[in-house]
């Protein structure tokens, strides 16, 4: 109990602090946002650009400025988006579906067909099978995924017809058919990494004590490998697993402006570039949450799946 | 929606796409292309269509943020709207001005505007438009702090005068109020539907308040906006050929995905630099007309171009040519004014003829041009300090430099590019310190009334964006001239008279125009090809070429 305060109380204190240093980069980067807010050079006289700032608080120190937005946050106000003048939380909220619906189908595909892959490869290591997924995945990690989805697009899409070619879709199935395309193209990279873990600590599991004298037994092959190596490898790589997924959350940006898809990421862009302080504070800051959220459910979930985790925990 | 084409086209739209992609540009910045270029219909309109369309897909540059346009407005808000908001005056496909929910707008003295609104006019709601409600939307308009309260500076007050009439009293004559009555500071709202809807007016999920062919349907955000047409359209004359637009955003390699791949049916393109890869997909055809869009370079305040002929110098060097097929495929024309042909809203043969006799910025630079240019530095003496010139980094500015450099080069001057980070470029208009960095920086300029003296008046002693400090007592007698001259003809002279004196002193030095670019399947037609579509309801032209 005293163990999850603590642990809930540490991330609160991640979140100000992280939310300050997203402030005050906003604050010291280059670019005014009064150009934008205004829009017609011909109407940026001094006046007017005064008004402006006065009206958005730009004209304020950073502390006032930092706590203006704190003291909103606090009360559930992100506050209200330059460039869409309606609530950050209603645009986030418009935006997220997509960002998370396209994270979620990239997860599953990259966790399947990785795991399976690495699975296959660690059963059938040192021969050809093995050397031919670990070249592969190799080489399919080295395309950034935006080339990787323009291939996807060029061929399945503009050329075949088979995936639409913008949008995240209408409902389940629609989505499915507008997302298959971008899930690929982000998880290509995600796929290499996870099947390499999953390879490497089946191996060492194979190698292991415990293995042996499970074949020693006269266990069969394939029960070996799910009772013994198997179960033993999880931790890894359901690590990894959760600190890909964390890390595609932030990284959707270029996928999502391929696939012509309004998500968080490209959302985050355009904010960025027009000065929309307000969403780039709430983007950046959902993307911490992010990060916490499935670290913290990795946490919870290894001494599940491996009881010699939580065993060290209460003893320590 | 048709069904997704298989031309080799669409492999060549993809290649140039991802090599978009691939250099890190920005959308609407593709990648110089060496295509020759095909010859694009140019005018303000495509062929009238036969018959009617039931639902047409059409992409955005961007989801639109609001559409309450005293708030602001750009491209996509006003793509949309055009066809649900209407306005006192109307502008036309070839860019002229009519009267429209005003019947009539006239000059009854010289500091008076008096006009007649439009009887049977009905908003969406059923209820009738009238005096009071067109008085109460032009206070909004006109209000402090409004974005359109600028076209109303000259406005002393506004009062309703009779059943049907509203007049405008102005400090001095301001030829240009009643075409900007065409734009959205012209634009008649429904107060009920306004002050209903208190402060949400304007975002997802709030009635529209305007009277047009169109109604506001679903806006899903981050997703589509669908506009349907009006059931009972006041002007029961006037025929609408869609029923419905559902309008998609993406960036602008996306767009031409969804185009090539025919999931969209049209869109009014960002640059006429997307247009290149679509030039060889069978299943889209490509128009241009008229804007007030072009590419120049302005002079900032600091260092050696302050000199006149260091600037004439330098526009007289510069290879336009070049820069329209190496940055636009030559969808872009070398051009020898600061603002486009779309500019010339009336008088337009007038403008042609003066157009075509302006000296001073060839396309491209002849042995005589150079040999003046270099006349003209010896004249001058060549500035101690080499010229600097902004880029951003992208691939039209990055072209553009490169000719500045290439020309300043080619007459003995020495010239550097700097690199400011594209989100800080707009600070040029607002910063001097910024601007303190380079001698010259490139930018697509637009005025959003078709009449150049709207822009012209920018050559002002006075004016925000005159930063060289262009100072000629005369221009400045000539621009308060132009401002009052409400007759058209007289008002084209001078119009004439200041964009003469604007080339030759050269404050911005013209680089070219880029053209309203539509892309539409093959089968649609209708619209307008010219920068109307900003402000007249295209999608009630928009039908089948087939009758």
């Amino acid at each position: 109990m005293l163990a999850a305060l603590r642990r809930v109380a540490g991330m609160a204190v991640t979140l100000v602090v992280a939310s300050f240093i997203i402030f005050a980069a906003m604050y010291a980067a280059p670019g005014d946002p009064v150009t934008f807010l205004i829009g017609n050079p011909e109407n940026l006289t001094p006046e007017r650009i005064a008004a402006v700032r006065a009206e958005y608080h730009l004209d304020q120190p950073l502390l006032v400025q930092y706590w203006l937005w704190l003291s909103g946050a606090l009360g559930g106000d992100l506050g209200t988006s330059f460039q869409y003048h309606q609530p950050v939380a209603d645009i986030m909220a418009s935006r997220m579906p997509a960002t998370l619906a396209l994270v979620a189908y990239a997860a599953v595909l990259f966790t399947v067909v990785g795991i399976g892959l690495g699975v296959w490869a660690a059963v059938r290591r040192g021969r050809a099978t093995d050397s031919a997924i670990v070249g592969a995945t190799t080489l399919a990690a080295s395309f950034p995924s935006f080339v990787v989805g323009i291939l996807l697009v060029s061929f399945f899409s503009v050329q075949l017809g088979w995936f639409p070619v913008t949008g995240a879709g209408d409902g389940f199935l629609d989505g499915l058919h507008h997302l298959t395309l971008p899930a690929i193209a982000l998880s290509v990279g995600a796929l290499a990494i996870v099947s390499r873990v999953t390879r490497q600590s089946m191996v060492e599991q194979f190698d292991s004590e415990h293995v042996e004298a499970a074949r020693s037994t006269g266990m069969g092959g394939a029960a070996v490998v799910v009772r013994h190596v198997l179960r033993n490898a999880w931790g890894p790589i359901v690590t990894m697993v959760a600190l890909v997924i964390a890390s595609l959350l932030a990284g959707t940006v270029v996928v999502e402006s391929v696939f012509g898809i309004s998500g968080i990421g490209s959302l985050l862009v355009d904010a960025i570039n027009t000065h929309d302080f307000p969403v780039v504070q709430a983007v950046l800051l959902y993307m911490v949450v992010a990060y916490m959220i499935v670290t913290t459910v990795v946490d919870l979930l290894l001494p599940l799946l491996d009881p010699r985790i939580g065993n060290r925990v209460k003893t320590s | 929606m048709t069904t997704p084409t298989r031309s080799r086209g669409a492999i060549l739209a993809i290649a140039t796409a991802g090599a978009l992609l691939l250099t890190g540009c920005t959308a609407g910045d593709p990648a110089p292309s060496a295509t020759p270029a095909m010859d694009l219909p140019f005018g303000p309109s495509t062929p009238a269509a036969r018959g009617p369309v039931e639902q047409v897909t059409w992409m955005l540059p961007a989801e639109p943020a609001t559409f309450d346009f005293d708030i602001d407005s750009g491209a996509a808000e006003n793509t949309v709207f055009a066809n649900v908001c209407e306005r006192l005056m109307a502008v036309q496909p070839d860019l002229t001005t009519v009267p429209h929910l005003a019947e009539s707008a006239e000059w009854v003295d010289a500091t008076h505007v008096v006009f007649t609104i439009r009887d049977g006019v009905t908003f969406h709601d059923g209820s009738p438009m009238t005096a009071a409600d067109v008085l109460w939307s032009m206070q909004r308009h006109a209000a402090d702090g409004a974005d359109e309260s600028d076209e109303y500076a000259n406005v002393v007050a506004m009062e309703q005068t009779g059943d049907r009439e509203i007049t405008v009293t102005m400090a001095q004559r301001d030829a240009i109020f009643i075409q900007a009555m065409a734009g959205n500071g012209g634009m008649v709202l429904n107060p009920r539907v306004v002050e209903a809807q208190g402060d949400a007016y304007g975002s997802p999920g709030t009635p529209d308040a305007c009277s047009g062919p169109y109604t506001l349907g679903e806006w899903k955000p981050g997703t589509s906006l669908t506009i349907e047409k009006a059931e009972h359209y006041w002007d029961a004359s006037r025929e609408v050929l869609a029923d419905e637009i559902v309008f998609r955003w993406a960036d602008q390699s996306a767009v031409v995905n969804a185009l090539t791949a025919g999931e969209a049916d049209g869109s009014y393109l960002d640059s006429p630099a997307s247009a290149i890869p679509l030039q060889s997909v069978d299943s889209v055809s490509l128009a241009q007309g008229p804007s007030t869009n072009a590419w120049v370079l302005l002079a900032t305040e600091r260092g050696p171009l302050a000199d006149e002929r260091i600037r004439q110098a330098l526009s007289l060097a510069l290879d336009r040519t070049g820069i329209a097929t190496a940055a636009f495929g030559g969808l872009a024309q070398p051009w020898k004014t600061p603002i486009g042909s779309g500019a010339w809203g009336y008088e337009a043969e007038a403008f042609q003829a003066a157009y075509e006799e302006l000296e001073g910025a060839p396309a491209s630079p002849s042995a005589d041009d150079l040999a003046a240019a270099k006349a003209l530095i010896e004249e001058a003496g060549a500035p101690d300090e080499p010229i600097v010139v902004a880029s951003d980094g992208g691939s039209v500015r990055n072209v553009v430099s490169n000719a500045l450099v290439a020309a300043a080069q080619s007459i003995g001057l020495e010239a550097e590019i700097v690199t400011i980070p594209s989100a800080q470029y707009g600070d040029f208009y607002s910063d001097d310190a910024v601007r303190g960095q380079a001698d010259l920086f490139s930018d697509e300029y637009y005025i959003s009334k078709n009449d150049p003296v709207g822009f012209y008046k920018n050559g002002a002693s006075t004016a925000t964006v005159n930063f060289v400090g262009f100072s000629d007592p005369e221009y400045d007698a000539l621009v308060k001239e132009a401002f009052a001259a409400t007759d058209d003809a007289e008002r084209a002279d001078l119009a004439i008279e200041l964009q003469r004196r604007w080339v030759e002193a050269t404050p911005w030095i013209p680089v070219a125009q880029s053209p309203s670019t539509l892309a539409l399947r093959s089968d649609l037609t209708g619209v307008p090809s010219s920068a109307a579509y900003l402000y007249y309801p295209w999608a009630a032209d928009l039908g089948t070429a087939q009758g």
